[in-house]
């Protein structure tokens, strides 16, 4: 008997240690628990499947396909990377220091570019520079082609690929590089000019090293984006793992195409591992925020044009080009009633799931987040690690981990539009998650003791007092999810019903067809709906 | 910050309205399954066909009977997926673009036996031996090109010569897994055997200058002169001279020689999925079918020849038996897909696009 009770505070023991001292409430931590699971779930089966190919189908599709896809998929990455982070920070320089003219307004202009999706992007640089395009004709009917031979521009290539997906995705950058720009201190660039170095010295020496997180956010973003692209990849006729295990399963050689999945896991894995080393091994840099003063602005003097030009150049290729032919495409297939009943019935759709989607994480981001913030300990980071296992994963992989448990499991569920939403969810909720965790750390864990201390329950304490203060975060979250979800392309080919197109999915279906007019208006739509967070973001950042 | 406070409270609304919404539809649906026995009710069509070939045909059988049709344009997932749906089946009816894929899918007991009315319409050799599927339309594998750039002599007269290095980089093929190929890769096999099969494979992809999804693809490439000629169903020739510009093509049916094989055909139909969830309709789909107005409109829509010699075909297409075809019966494709597939991809040719 004694024995007995000695074990059970044994264990008690751990467990109180396991908090420090501090367990949360059973239905906090079952939430928790139950949410990890619902995320990580998809993502083991398909590596778990992957082994049942035996050794070898997996020495088969090593030996046949990896290299090439490999090399394909790696040197893409790394050029539209560092092309992106190029761009974003000599943009956000020249924005934020330099007293060029409009420079208010070019902060936000070049944020524009992040809400179109780059595989809209692909669609508009194929109706100007494809072989059907507006570039060639004009090339063919002018003395082009007779003084320089053939139409030279082949969309339909890696320097495509990468001009696209490097147009479209180098505001990641971008904004982050700003907000850390803001933030820094003059008082260093002065010590530094006082010393009498250069401006691009100062560049080198007391700026980059400072935007060095800034930029590895940036490389992540970057890179987990072009290893999880498959519309732009696609639609160029490009083909990476991504596009590839779509293919397979086009074939449908799932098991193929999870052994390709598991290839593109342990890539993202090492990236990610890659950017946490080097982090490491930079100092950090601090600032003292008690003597801040605003850094001084620089002035171009001759290089005023240069870099106007080098400004414009960007925001025209990535914003002005690709609204232009939309708008033009739209009037043409609004003439042709591309605007019907089911053109409504698809943006319809497309709201349906997004909403659900955003709907569901703000409700899970909750608990996920407040069990991180208040009650840290081993058990907790698994949870959240888990909850995050979407950020690096393409939606091809979740939608084929989501059939696999759906089709077996819980046939009742398959092929119905709320699978759409799961896959939505597992993709976004790491966003909902931040925009969640940023408001809760601005509540004082005292606020909650002082309220428990009145005698208020935690449940109690959850309702009246936490969720008003991070009600804005949470919502703001839920708007992030809303957009990306109403981007969201591959899961939604692969998981859609019979019957159930939603906007992403017709502007895939009609550019493959080159029925420009009619995948226009749907991609105004799409970018319209995707200004709403930017606010948030520009705000965030 | 006003507007980003109403923003997420909008959007929260449309999704809780959608919310209702969709409730409501969800219940609607389950009082149109109870009623299902009777007149009315769904039909679930997974479809490989282009998606603007079946639109309008399913339009015309929802006009025609008041079913309501869920449409899968699923390209060649649909077979698989059928496959793949087989403890959870979806689909009614599955509409192909090759009868090899047809009869896959009945020998793995995934389709099932109908005897439709107006059956005999149509030759014994295009349907399947328990009528689980019914071909409708012929389509002939040529090769089609670009007036502007080559003439008719600098086309190769036979598949064969595809792996010539003459042609280096001058024409376009789909990726290996699309449909029509895999039907073309069996009967090369039938004529060939496997090895130089894969020979020839390995060969044309590397001599290829695009290797696309689909067909539409090919049809521009060959039409802008991207490429000067590419491998295609017959009736993408007959699309493209359609086509307000970019419409100077021509085309040549390969392998007409005395001895040669003759160019390879294939076949469009319709299958009646085994139980699938609305089977009274998948059987009123069949009939309707096969009556004579909806199979010349089948056929019509992708301006491929009606199998059966009664239906009238459109102005353009050519006749079958107008040129030689490859005499291997349609309906032995379907044991050797799963091996076709296999030697595609050992050959390394591209399952993808290029």
């Amino acid at each position: 008997m004694s024995r007995r009770n000695e074990r059970e505070k044994g264990v008690r023991k751990l467990w109180y240690r396991l908090w420090r001292g501090r367990p949360p409430g059973p239905v906090l931590l079952f939430l928790g628990l139950l949410i990890a699971f619902i995320m990580g779930v998809p993502l083991l089966y398909v590596v778990v499947r992957s082994f049942s190919a035996g050794a070898d189908g997996w020495m088969n599709i090593l030996d046949e396909r990896i290299p090439g896809l490999l090399w394909n998929t790696l040197s893409l990455t790394l050029m539209v990377t560092v092309f992106a982070v190029i761009l974003g920070v000599s943009l956000a320089w020249i924005v934020n220091r330099t007293d060029i003219p409009f420079k208010k307004g070019w902060q936000w202009l070049l944020a524009l570019p992040l809400v179109i999706p780059p595989y809209i992007g692909a669609a508009v640089y194929i109706m100007i520079f494809g072989p059907v395009g507006w570039a060639s004709e004009w090339w063919q009917d002018g003395w082009l082609e007779r003084a320089f031979g053939e139409y030279p521009i082949e969309i339909y290539s890696f320097a495509g690929v990468f001009f696209v997906l490097t147009l479209f995705t180098f505001p990641y950058v971008f904004l982050i590089s700003m907000a850390s720009l803001r933030k820094m201190n003059r008082n260093y660039e002065e010590v530094a000019r006082s010393q009498g170095m250069s401006t691009a010295r100062i560049f080198w020496k007391v700026n980059l090293p400072f935007l060095r997180p800034a930029i590895g956010a940036g490389v992540i973003l970057v890179s987990l984006y072009v290893l999880s692209d498959f519309g732009a990849i696609a639609i160029l006729r490009y083909t990476t793992f991504a596009a590839a295990i779509y293919y397979q399963m086009g074939s449908f050689d799932n098991l193929s195409a999870t052994v390709l999945s598991t290839v593109l896991i342990a890539i993202t894995l090492v990236v990610l591992w890659l950017e946490a080393k080097t982090r490491k091994k930079n100092v950090q840099y601090h600032q003292t925020s008690n003597a801040y003063t605003e850094p001084e602005t620089l002035r171009l003097g001759k290089w005023k044009i240069p870099a106007l030009l080098y400004v414009f150049t960007v925001f025209f290729f990535s914003v002005l080009v690709p609204i232009i032919v939309l708008v033009y495409w739209t009037v043409i297939g609004i003439g042709e009633g591309a605007i019907d009943r089911e053109f409504w019935e698809y943006t319809w759709n497309s709201l349906r799931v997004a909403g659900y989607a955003a709907i569901a994480c703000m409700l899970m981001a909750i608990p996920i987040v407040y069990l991180k913030s208040r009650y840290p300990s081993p058990l907790t980071t698994v949870i959240e690690k888990l909850s995050y296992a979407g950020y690096a994963l393409p939606g091809v992989i979740v939608a084929l981990g989501i059939i696999f448990i759906f089709n077996e499991h819980i046939p009742w569920l398959y092929n119905t539009h709320y699978l759409i939403a799961f896959a939505f969810v597992i993709l976004f909720l790491p966003q909902a998650m931040q925009a969640g965790e940023a408001s809760l750390s601005l509540v004082s864990p005292r606020m909650d003791e002082a309220a428990r201390s009145l005698g208020h329950p935690p449940w109690k304490v959850m309702v009246k007092v936490i969720l008003p203060a991070i009600r804005p975060g949470i919502l703001a979250g839920g708007a992030l999810v809303f957009v990306s979800a109403i981007k969201e392309l591959p899961a939604t080919l692969i998981l859609r019903p019979p019957g159930f197109d939603t906007l992403a999915v017709r502007i895939w279906y009609e550019t493959n067809e080159f029925f420009y007019q009619y995948a226009a208006p749907a991609a105004l739509v799409i970018i319209l709906i995707s200004l709403i967070p930017l606010r948030f973001l520009l705000k965030k950042y | 910050m006003k507007l980003y406070r109403w923003i997420p409270a909008a959007f929260l609304s449309v999704a809780i309205v959608g919310a209702g919404c969709s409730q409501e539809e969800e219940a609607g649906s389950g009082e149109e399954a109870q009623v299902e026995d009777g007149e009315s009710g769904e039909l679930v069509v997974y479809s490989a066909r282009n998606e603007t070939f079946v639109d309008e045909y399913l339009e015309k059988y929802e006009e025609d009977t008041g079913i309501e049709v869920h449409a899968l344009h699923a390209d060649d997932t649909a077979v698989n997926r059928i496959q793949e749906e087989a403890n959870n089946v979806q689909a009614d009816i599955f509409i192909s673009n090759d009868v090899g894929a047809m009869e896959h899918l009945r020998l793995d007991g995934l389709l099932d036996g109908y005897e439709a009315d107006n059956l005999e319409s149509i030759d014994e050799d295009y349907r399947a031996e328990d009528d689980s599927w019914v071909a409708l339309s012929a389509r002939t594998r040529v090769l089609m090109y670009n007036e502007d750039l080559v003439n008719e002599e600098n086309v190769p007269d036979s598949i064969e010569e595809l792996a010539s290095p003459e042609y280096a980089d001058q024409f376009a093929i789909t990726r290996g897994a699309n449909g029509s190929m895999i039907g073309h890769v069996s009967a090369l096999r039938q004529e060939w055997g496997d090895e130089q099969t894969v020979e020839w494979l390995r060969d044309v992809s590397d001599n290829a200058g695009i290797i696309t999804d689909g067909h539409g693809e090919i049809r521009q490439a060959v039409g802008t002169g991207e490429v000067e000629f590419g491998l295609v169903n017959n009736y993408y020739y007959h699309q493209q001279l359609q086509e307000p510009e970019n419409n100077n093509v021509s085309v040549v049916y390969p392998d007409q020689g005395e001895d040669e094989m003759g160019a390879v055909l294939n076949a469009a139909g319709v299958g009646l999925v085994a139980d699938g969830p609305n089977r009274e309709n998948a059987e009123t789909f069949m009939d309707w079918a096969l009556e004579e107005e909806n199979q010349q409109m089948f056929s019509n829509e992708s301006l491929e020849v009606p199998i059966n010699p009664d239906v009238e075909a459109v102005e353009d297409a050519a006749a079958i038996d107008e040129y030689e075809t490859h005499d291997m019966p349609l309906h032995e494709l379907g044991e050797v897909w799963d091996d076709t597939l296999e030697v595609i991809e050992a050959s390394g040719m591209d399952l993808e696009v290029r």
